[in-house]
This record gives C-alpha cells, sequence and structure tokens, in this order.
C-alpha cells in the first residue's frame, strides 16, 4: 500500500489510528504488528511469510547470540546468510543469471522470481539488529512482537529510512505519546505527501513524457536530467518525510535521512545529505569493518570502491546501479586525494561541480541500460544528432517551469528559513497543511495509480 | 503554540475523518455524468482475488472512482495544476481563446497508416467504378494551439500524408473555410449553422450545385460539451443551433429516429440530436430531388451535422461508421452503384483509427 494512495489515507490511516488510540499501552506494538501485516499484505499477501520468516531468523539467531555467546561467531555468520540470502535470491538471482548466460552463451532459463516490497530495507534492518546484537550494542529482543513490530513497522517498512534497533530500541517499549508530537507528525506528513503528490509525481510526467517523446531536443536532454534529480529527491524525501512524520504520531522518533543534498558543494558532503540512513548504514556495518580510512590509501579507496559498489548495486539489479555506485566512488576518491582542497576554495564553482556530477548520476541511474545511458549523457552535449531545442522542448520548459522552480527552491533550506522567520505565516500552518492535504487528496482523485519509485529497491 | 498543534491536528483530523466515514458509509453515484462513464464497483471478495493482489490493485480503482465530492475534487486539482502552477494543460486539456480542449498531439503513424490501408482496402473491395473524394476536418486546434503556444499536428503534413496514400481520392481541401470560431467552445465539433459555406464548397468540388437558405433554430437545453467533464472546470455551456428548410424538412431517414433527434436533445450528449449520433448505417432521402445523385460517406460525429445541409444535393446520402460497422460486411448493407463516395474524417478518428475495422 502507498501512502500517497487513497486507499491509505482514508480507509486504513484513520482505522489504525483509532485502534492504536483505543489500545492498551501494552497490546500497541501488537497492533501496530498486525496493522503493519495489513499494510504489507495488501500489496504483497503471499511475500508476507517471507517476511515473517527472516524476522523469526532474525529473532531466533540474535537470541542465540546473547544466550549461547560461544558460538556467537557462527550465529552472526549464519544470520548474515540467511538473511542476505534471501535478498539476494529474490532480488539479484535473475540478474547473476542473465549475466552467467551472457559471459558463457548458456541459456540458463530466468527463475522469474517476484522481488518482494521493501525486502532491501527489511533486510538491512534485521542485519543491523543481528551485528549490533553480536556487538554488545544492543540486548537481543526478548519479546518476538516487540522485535516483528520493528521491523514491519509500516510507517518504514517499504522505503525506509533504515531505522536500526538501537535507535528504537527504548521506544518499542517505552514511549510517549502527546498532542505536540502528534501535531508534528502530522504536518511532517503532510509536507512529505504534498512533496510526493504534487511535485515528484509532476515532474515523474515531465521524465515520462520526455522518454515517450519523439521530438528531443539537447535542451529537452538536460531539462530531463534537472527534472529526474528533483523527482527523485521529491519523492524519496517526501516518502522518508511521510516515515517519520507516521512514526512521530505512533511515538517514535525516526533519523532523518535528507538533509539538502542538492547544496552540497562535493560528492563526499552529498552522501553526507542523501539517504543518510544507507549512507550510514553502509559506513557502520561495511566500511568502517574493512578498516574504514584508517588504513592506507590504496586499502581506503579499495574500501570506498567496494562501498559503492554495494551501495549502487542495492539500490537495483541492474548494471546501470552498479555504474551509478561506482561513479560515486572515482568521484569521492579523487576528491579525497585533490579536489577537495580546490572545492573549498570557491563554493560557486564548488556547487556548479556537483550539480553537474549529479545530474549526469541520475540520468545513469534511471536508464533502463548502460547504452541508453551512454546515449543520454552523449545527447546532453550535443552527440545524438539532436537539434539544440524544439517545439515540445520549449512546451514543456513552459508548461512546468513553475513546478521546476518550486521544486528547486524547495530543495534548499530557504522555505525553512521563511516560515520560521515569520510569524504570519507560521500562525496559518494549520490551515496551510489543511489546504495542501485537500489539494493533495485532490490530485489523488484525479490521478491514476502511481507507484513510488523506491518501492522495489 | 499549544493552539497551533491543536488547530493542526483538529483541522486535518477532522478532514480525513469526516471523508473517510464518508468512503466507509456514504453512498456515491454509480456513473459519472462529467466523465460520461461508469465508476469502478467494489471488487469481489475471494482467496484468490485478495492473494493474487488483484482485490487490492481493483480496490484502489474503485476507491479512487467512488471518493465522496469527486468531482468538487477534480475541479480542485484543475485549477490548482492552470492557475496555482501554471501548467498548460491538465490531462491533455486546456483553454485558449475561451475554448476548452484537448492536445491531439504527436501525429501517430501507426494509426494513419491503419486508417489509409483500411481505406484503400474498401477502395479495393467495393468502389471499382465510383469517383472517390477525400477531406480531413481539422479540429479545433488547429486554429488555436500553435497561435496560443500549445502543441499540435502539423496539418499540412497531415492531410499530405493522406493524399500521398490515397491517390485514387480527389482531396477536398475545407479548413480554408474554417476557424475557431466554428467550432463548439466546449466540445470537439464543429457548429452546423457555421458550416455552410463548408457544405457548399465540399457539394461544388463533388460536382453539385448547393444553393440553399436556412432557419436557425436554438435548442432550448444548455450544451456542455465533452470537455466540460474532462477538464473539470467551470465553464459557460454552448448553445445548439440547428438549421432547417424546405428539405431538411422533408427528409426521409432510415437508420437513426430523425434528423433532429429531439430525444437526443436533453441526452448527455445533445450533439447526438444530429442523426441520432453514433449509427452504423445511416440513410438520408431527399424525396425533393429523387433523380438526383447517391452519395456514400464514410464519416465520423462530425457528418452527422453537415449530412442535412449536404442533403438537398443528393437523392440518398448514406452514412457509414466503420467504428461500428466492420468493413467486410459492407455490402450486405450499402448499395455502392451509382453513388459518388466520400470520406470525410476529422483528424482526430484519423490519428486514433484503431476502432475503424
Amino acid at each position: 500500500m502507498l501512502f500517497s494512495s487513497i486507499p491509505f489515507l482514508y480507509y486504513f490511516l484513520p482505522c489504525v489510528l483509532l485502534l492504536y488510540a483505543v489500545t492498551p499501552k501494552k497490546l500497541k506494538n501488537l497492533t501496530l504488528l498486525i496493522s503493519s501485516l495489513v499494510f504489507y499484505a495488501w500489496g504483497e499477501p503471499r511475500l508476507v511469510v517471507l517476511m515473517l520468516i527472516t524476522v523469526t531468523f532474525g529473532y531466533v539467531f540474535g537470541m542465540l547470540t546473547e544466550f549461547v555467546p560461544k558460538a556467537k561467531k557462527l550465529w552472526l555468520i549464519l544470520a548474515v546468510t540467511v538473511e542476505l540470502g534471501f535478498l539476494v535470491y529474490f532480488k539479484y538471482v535473475d540478474f547473476f543469471i542473465g549475466n552467467f548466460n551472457a559471459v558463457t552463451g548458456l541459456s540458463i532459463p530466468l527463475l522469474q522470481v517476484t522481488l518482494p516490497i521493501g525486502i532491501s530495507f527489511y533486510t538491512f534492518q534485521i542485519l543491523s539488529y543481528n551485528i549490533d546484537v553480536y556487538r554488545k550494542d544492543v540486548p537481543a529482543q526478548r519479546n518476538p512482537i516487540n522485535l516483528a513490530a520493528y521491523i514491519a513497522l509500516f510507517p518504514q517498512l517499504i522505503a525506509g529510512p533504515i531505522v536500526r534497533y538501537s535507535d528504537i530500541q527504548k521506544e518499542l517499549t517505552n514511549r510517549t505519546h502527546s498532542l505536540e508530537k502528534v501535531s508534528l507528525g502530522v504536518r511532517r506528513f503532510i509536507l512529505g505527501l504534498s512533496k510526493k503528490i504534487l511535485i515528484a509525481n509532476v515532474l515523474g510526467e515531465l521524465c515520462d513524457t520526455f522518454k515517450a517523446s519523439d521530438d528531443k531536443s539537447v535542451a529537452f536532454y538536460w531539462l530531463y536530467a534537472i527534472a529526474f534529480s528533483l523527482h527523485i529527491y521529491f519523492d524519496f524525501s517526501g516518502y522518508s518525510d511521510m516515515a517519520i512524520g507516521l512514526g512521530k504520531i505512533f511515538g517514535f522518533t525516526f533519523m532523518e535521512n535528507f538533509n539538502y543534498p542538492f547544496i552540497s558543494k562535493s560528492a563526499t558532503e552529498f552522501w553526507r545529505r542523501w539517504h543518510i540512513s544507507l549512507g550510514s548504514w553502509f559506513r557502520d556495518y561495511v566500511y568502517i569493518p574493512m578498516g574504514g580510512s584508517r588504513v592506507g590509501k590504496v586499502r581506503m579507496f579499495l574500501n570506498i570502491f567496494v562501498v559503492w559498489l554495494l551501495t549502487g548495486f542495492w539500490h537495483g539489479a541492474a548494471w546501470n546501479f552498479i555504474v551509478w555506485g561506482l561513479y560515486f566512488a572515482l568521484l569521492l576518491v579523487i576528491e579525497k586525494v585533490f579536489l577537495l582542497k580546490f572545492l573549498n576554495k570557491s563554493k560557486v564553482l564548488s556547487h556548479i561541480y556537483l550539480i553537474f556530477f549529479v545530474l549526469i548520476s541520475f540520468v545513469i541511474f534511471n536508464a533502463s541500460s548502460m547504452s541508453e545511458a551512454f546515449s543520454y549523457i552523449g545527447s546532453m552535449f550535443g552527440a545524438g544528432n539532436v537539434p539544440f531545442i524544439s517545439v515540445e522542448t520549449l512546451y514543456y520548459f513552459r508548461s512546468y517551469i513553475v513546478v521546476l522552480l518550486i521544486a528547486l527552491i524547495g530543495s534548499t533550506p530557504l522555505p525553512k528559513r521563511l516560515v520560521e522567520g515569520t510569524k504570519f505565516v507560521k500562525v496559518l500552518e494549520p490551515v496551510v497543511f489543511l489546504i495542501l492535504l485537500a489539494v493533495c487528496t485532490a490530485y489523488l482523485v484525479d490521478g491514476s495509480f502511481n507507484p513510488f519509485l523506491y518501492f522495489r529497491f | 503554540m499549544k493552539i497551533k498543534n491543536l488547530l493542526t491536528v483538529l483541522l486535518s483530523g477532522l478532514f480525513v475523518l469526516s471523508l473517510s466515514l464518508w468512503c466507509f458509509f456514504g453512498k456515491t453515484p454509480d456513473y459519472s455524468e462529467s466523465e460520461r462513464r461508469v465508476l469502478e464497483s467494489f471488487p469481489k471478495v475471494t482467496f484468490d482475488t485478495i492473494s493474487s493482489g488483484e482485490f487490492s490493485q481493483d480496490f484502489e480503482k474503485y476507491s479512487t472512482d467512488r471518493f465522496p465530492l469527486r468531482d468538487t475534487f477534480r475541479s480542485l486539482k484543475a485549477y490548482t495544476r492552470l492557475y496555482a502552477f501554471s501548467q498548460k494543460d491538465n490531462n491533455g486539456l486546456f483553454v485558449a481563446e475561451g475554448h476548452l480542449s484537448k492536445l491531439q498531439y504527436p501525429e501517430n503513424p501507426v494509426m494513419t497508416q491503419h486508417a489509409t490501408e483500411l481505406f484503400t482496402k474498401i477502395k479495393e473491395t467495393y468502389l471499382a467504378d465510383n469517383k472517390i473524394y477525400l477531406t480531413i476536418i481539422p479540429d479545433k486546434n488547429m486554429f488555436i494551439a500553435r497561435q496560443n503556444g500549445y502543441l499540435s499536428l502539423d496539418y499540412k503534413a497531415f492531410s499530405e500524408y493522406f493524399k500521398t496514400e490515397m491517390p485514387y481520392a480527389e482531396y477536398i481541401e475545407i479548413s480554408d473555410f474554417l476557424n475557431a470560431d466554428d467550432y463548439y467552445l466546449t466540445d470537439t465539433h464543429w457548429r452546423q449553422e457555421k458550416i455552410t459555406d463548408v457544405a457548399k464548397h465540399l457539394a461544388e468540388s463533388m460536382g453539385q450545385t448547393l444553393n440553399d437558405t436556412y432557419t436557425e433554430n436554438t435548442l432550448r437545453y444548455p450544451f456542455n460539451g465533452v470537455y466540460v467533464g474532462q477538464s473539470a472546470l467551470k465553464v459557460k455551456s454552448d448553445t445548439i443551433i440547428y438549421l432547417t428548410n424546405d428539405t431538411i424538412d422533408s427528409l426521409e431517414v432510415e437508420g437513426a429516429k430523425a434528423v433532429y433527434d429531439m430525444s437526443k436533445a436533453q441526452s448527455k450528449d445533445p450533439y447526438e440530436m444530429f442523426l441520432s449520433g453514433t449509427q452504423p448505417v445511416v440513410k438520408v432521402k431527399n424525396p425533393q430531388n429523387a433523380e438526383g445523385k447517391r452519395l456514400v460517406v464514410f464519416r465520423d460525429s462530425f457528418a452527422s451535422s453537415i449530412t442535412p445541409l449536404l442533403s438537398k444535393a443528393y437523392s440518398e446520402i448514406t452514412l457509414v461508421d466503420l467504428r461500428y460497422i466492420n468493413s467486410s460486411i459492407l455490402d450486405q448493407y450499402v448499395d455502392f452503384s451509382n453513388s459518388d463516395v466520400l470520406f470525410m474524417y476529422s483528424t482526430m478518428l484519423l490519428n486514433d483509427s484503431l476502432s475503424m475495422k
């Protein structure tokens, strides 16, 4: 089920909120667990079993690690093997078979495995739990309902942020609810909903239009690169805002996932601001265990390449995602070797540098194949035998310019500063949010089903 | 701060809760008048539909279709998109020069090819000895789209394609006789009272003379064209004016109720009053010119309103709508002998022609 859908907003959520409100404190996690299973089963009824099996393994290995510590390394290896095994099978097996066939000339049939929604997110959560228990950073959760509620918690189940068990361990058993928290959650949720529906979806339309167009131009390629970069930011950060807002309503505090990444001045900074929960997961569970930056330079660069290879691959079982990850690894290494020193000298130039390379990166990210990525990037620089501008480009530029400008300004801290600095706007907030909710509903009623971009990651 | 928090929760909560209760317990219509379509029904609840995910997909459509105040919300979206966000169109619909219209873009080569191949097949099967004409009715975007910064077909290239692919047909250019005022503001179609010159030009181009005068009659009912519901914008209704004279009054019609079918005038689409709207084969006989020439028109709905104006020049006009009759069985219903044949289609249908068989 999508947050940005009528069934969620006007059927599921009101029922869950009412049920949650009347449930005694002791049973609130059970209510959340059952609600989350219904939420998950709504889109993937059969695959809910897989999630429950994963949770069971996580629970059992967590308990074994704590109560049979002599073999805790074994339990961790088994936990990682089983949990990653599920991820590899369901997400990557056809990719491996396809590439094996391509290399060997064999034609082993693909397994056509259905990718379970949110498997990358919940696998990483249960992995972090087992690793943290192994490291004794957290005690094993005795109550399986609490652990299952943590993994399946619907606000963050299908699109993150990747909430660490250690971050909400206390709130799982003892959390408070207040009007202030609920109000904050409601505002954050509506803000995210608006980002998703009023900006991301609209820019998504522009990207689809571009892809279907027979009248492309150099300018249209650039317009697409800008639109897609903003689209994916507003889509994903909007979903994270909704998750964080819903978490607040239910008394949880999830980590922030985005911090205005487009104001960065280097790829290093960009990745501190973009998909923070994923970046910090790889940092804490892969990069640092490999030695991080406390090793020789060559080893450190190797570590960076490994981490970003995995980061790219986490996003999807296709070569363009791998190349996308390695592309950032290369940028990070170059920055570490010499570029950061120069970038620090000019804010403007460093910002232009970052935006340029991020735009290119998202063209690679959204390509259906590497040949399409090369073709698009080539065309952005006039290599595709396309005109500089076309009638269609001008039309869509005029049609989307206001949304693009709103998105550009909205991707900076400027609106937040404006709201915080203007008393009048702050007073009007409840009405503004009500209007936003009504307009989002209007877009949903008028629109058709609109899948969330990060659904399959 | 506390009041702000309270207001935020109360306003948003009441909004969601009231609509939610309406969703669960309220009654919603089965048919959308504005969109002219049946709304989704509650999906089947079986183990199979639930386990396959079919139920959730269908419920998504159902809940969106049956949402309370659907038309109001659609309007809110249309106004937000067109005016708050200054987007040029909403679901392809736009407003220009007071007209509601829909983008007709880009040209679809598969569709135009399908149309020419079908026409050529008909020519080869049935029209060995007939004089064949072709005319293409430009949609109103020809006069309002590009001029106002909207995408539109290259009409010249579009008609050139048909001229090239149908060398057996004599092309009659009618766009010189048309302008934006000749179309309804809220609908795709042309206004009958504005196309008498088109009818005269067509008749003369096909070797007939047509000098006729008409009386204008105004339909009492407002005409909200097809774009009103689709756009969800509040706009002024059109008025249908229909023309009569002695010839038109004496016409005999087969396959439709009447030349001006007043039972359709109050229907969802009052334009259907012209020859009862969409019908597979309609014959219009003119007893005042019983010895005159006969004409077979392969047509879409635009022909319904111009046919009465052409009727004086012919003894019989047969209208064939290939969307509702398969071309392979035409000889059972249409007599092509001693008839001229006119292919008269709007750009809209030619660019979306797969419904013609």
